[in-house]
């Protein structure tokens, strides 16, 4: 059943009275379940294409479906909405709210869907627990490694339940053996809760780790590779 | 959450906020003080105006007060007085005889504005009785009819005088001058001085310079006295314009915040005044009267005005426009005192807040990102504007509210300027007042100016891009 479909999309930066079309005619679907991989050169439109994917960034032309809306005709507060109980997002810096504490960043995102306090503190507990940090709820990001607040980045991103999950170059800033922390968990979750993740990444681990590549050049999908393991 | 996310973010850059917050303190305690200050001195002066000098109404007759000739005295003025008195929400009245005569002593004379009163009604009315300074009020009549001067009326007429005694030097309150100095001073005694300036060169020619300088004014207030029982002769017109020689003994002195009205005015007995100056029996040039309040007194005006248009019946209000000058503009000076202050603020909070945003670019893109609407953004940052403004404000009417509350206990001496001061009517000592309307008005207008400071920090934050956001560093 798929997540998403990307119909013919383009997108068109009119630089300077220069037209870049940073993606050109892409069509898509992603299934539900999917971990899949965006790669490509820089430049090739791959960023472009995750924002678009994550409503931060309307197509100029083609449509992008997402559980049957069309999100390019989302507006002002729909489409925040819309990303709020739709989407998580990963981001390669973490950017987790440098005040709160990992407890209180994974549940702001539910007191904001307005998520009774009870089920909040309990999904908050098991998505911290899940990915390794039930032993540091009241730390705040100052107090935690790299690795360790990607890790509360995921957990936040799961915790509005959304329908996809997409992650900026996750690992960009991580070494090695928390990156491979990183990619289990969230290989982990994606086989045993069927939550489909979306990167977009030049790291080769995680491509290894991906079961299906989209590889972007110029604006265009020039390979799409499944793997059967 | 947003609310301790708000309150959270304050603390982040923690030298920052409290600048903002001790600037917020200092303005609000400046603020305070300059209006507690401003509202306690007018509040004194009305208070003394109204208590000593003016009442809260004063009837005369229709002529009266164009050149305050004798002959015009108040008509009717038994069938006046019954409806005064079933007049609800006035205290008491005080009817007056009023005339002006030449005063003499022995060494002086000077010009006074004799009161007529019956000693009983007055003090319902006024507080000349509160504010001797020596002698009493009208309590013990000897041969001579008794008269209670003001102390520079007194003065005028060379009735303050200075002595050395041996009595005086002798008591503890001058031994620590020494005993050198007290021995100079010896040399002054059995001289009575009858003017200040006589006594000061006096002492200047026995002290050194140093003693006179450190000891002077203090040696002149502690060697002087008023002379009670003297004789004060006063030349005064009778209603068939003859001239009439009226003798009293100084039976006591009396010291408002207002010279001029102490120089100028004494009290005397008005059936002696009127007995002597041929007037009759119900014959008074002015009735004061006291109501329950000053505004009441205003209103009460008005009404017996037009019930009794014969009369001219003022208010305090006519009576010294200067003093309903003050009182009705206080609140206007307050509100240009705040807004001055409420403009240096914004300011103020404005460049915090925008530096506040600037620095959080890339963590508003990723609330927005994730799900934050514009109204949550817009909220958080007022409220990290209204929380900074609030914190420094509560601080400053905590300190501000000890501090007034402190000096409207002890009062605020500006002693040093005492003589200026009460030249114009007004106490030397300060004891600060602010109303509790003008005190939570203030808090209320350091909220409203933090929500309209955060107005465009917020607009700024609002109009962010999130995708563009994330992409900064």
């Amino acid at each position: 059943m798929s997540v998403i479909d990307i119909k013919n999309v383009v997108k068109i930066y009119n630089d300077s009275e220069v037209k870049v079309h940073a993606v050109n005619g892409i069509s898509l679907t992603i299934d539900e379940g999917e971990f899949t991989a965006i790669v490509g050169p820089s430049g090739s439109g791959k960023t472009t294409l995750l924002n678009m994917l994550g409503g931060l960034d309307h197509p100029t032309a083609g449509e992008i479906y997402v559980g049957g809306t069309n999100i390019g005709t989302l507006k002002g507060s729909k489409l925040i909405d819309f990303r709020l109980h739709n989407i998580g997002f990963v981001f390669q810096s973490y950017n987790l709210i440098p005040v709160l504490t990992a407890k209180e960043n994974v549940e702001f995102i539910m007191q904001m869907q307005k998520v009774p306090s009870k089920i909040r503190e309990a999904r908050t507990r098991e998505l911290l627990t899940q990915v390794g940090l039930g032993d540091r709820l009241d730390s705040r990001p100052a107090k935690l490694s790299g690795g360790q607040q990607q890790r509360v980045a995921v957990a936040r991103a799961l915790a509005s339940k959304p329908k996809y999950i997409l992650a900026d170059e996750p690992t960009a800033n991580l070494d090695s053996k928390s990156t491979e922390n990183l990619l289990d968990i969230m290989e982990k979750l994606n086989r045993e809760e069927k939550i489909t993740f979306i990167f977009s990444t030049h790291d080769a681990r995680v491509m290894k780790k991906a079961r299906r590549v989209i590889t972007v050049e110029d604006g265009k999908v020039i390979r799409d590779e499944r793997k059967t393991n | 959450m947003i609310w301790s996310i708000a309150w959270k973010n304050i603390w982040r850059s923690k030298v920052r906020s409290l600048v903002v917050i001790i600037a917020v303190t200092i303005g609000i305690f400046g603020a305070v003080m300059l209006i507690g200050i401003m509202q306690g001195w007018i509040n004194q002066r009305v208070s003394d105006a109204l208590n000593n000098e003016v009442s809260h109404i004063q009837i005369h007759h229709p002529e009266f007060l164009l050149n305050e000739e004798m002959k015009f005295t108040i008509p009717g003025y038994q069938t006046l007085i019954d409806s005064i008195e079933n007049t609800t929400g006035i205290v008491a009245f005080s009817p007056r005889v009023k005339i002006f005569a030449l005063a003499q002593t022995d060494w002086a004379s000077s010009g006074l504005v004799l009161k007529g009163i019956d000693p009983e009604s007055e003090k319902q009315v006024s507080k000349i009785h509160e504010n001797l300074i020596e002698g009493g009020y009208f309590d013990d009549e000897s041969v001579l009819p008794s008269m209670v001067i003001g102390s520079k009326a007194a003065e005028n007429l060379k009735l303050l005088n200075y002595e050395v005694t041996t009595d005086k030097l002798q008591k503890p309150e001058i031994s620590e001058l020494g005993e050198e100095t007290l021995k100079k001073l010896q040399s002054l005694e059995g001289t009575r001085y009858r003017s200040e300036k006589d006594f000061r060169i006096a002492l200047i020619s026995v002290l050194s310079p140093h003693n006179y300088k450190e000891s002077g004014d203090m040696l002149v207030r502690y060697f002087s006295f008023y002379r009670l029982r003297a004789k004060v002769t006063v030349t005064a017109q009778k209603i068939t314009g003859e001239l009439v020689y009226l003798t009293f003994r100084v039976k006591g002195i009396y010291k408002t915040n207002n010279t001029a009205f102490d120089g100028l005015t004494a009290f005397v007995r008005s059936d002696v005044l009127k007995s002597e100056t041929g007037l009759g029996a119900d014959d008074y040039h002015e009735i004061a009267i006291l109501t329950e309040s000053k505004n009441l007194g205003v209103t009460l005006a008005k009404d017996l005005g037009e019930k009794f248009s014969q009369y001219e019946i003022m208010s305090w209000k006519e009576l010294s426009p200067d003093l309903a000058l003050y009182s009705d503009y206080m609140k206007v000076f307050d509100l240009m005192y705040v807004g001055i202050f409420l403009l240096a603020l914004s300011f103020g909070i404005i460049n915090t807040m925008l530096m506040a945003v600037l620095e959080r670019v890339k963590e508003l893109g990723m609330l927005m990102a994730i799900g934050m609407n514009k109204v949550k953004v817009f909220v958080m940052i007022m409220l990290e504007s209204v929380f900074l403004t609030l914190t420094g404000a509560v601080v400053g009417m905590i300190v501000s509210g000890l501090v007034l509350s402190y000096f409207s206990r002890v009062g605020i001496n500006l002693g040093m300027w005492a003589e200026g001061l009460e030249a114009i009517g007004y106490s030397a000592i300060i004891y600060p007042y602010i109303s509790f309307d003008v005190y939570i008005g203030v808090i209320l207008l350091v909220i409203l100016t933090g929500i309209l400071s955060s107005l465009w920090p917020a607009r700024k934050a609002l109009k962010l891009n999130p995708a563009e956001a994330l992409r900064t560093e």
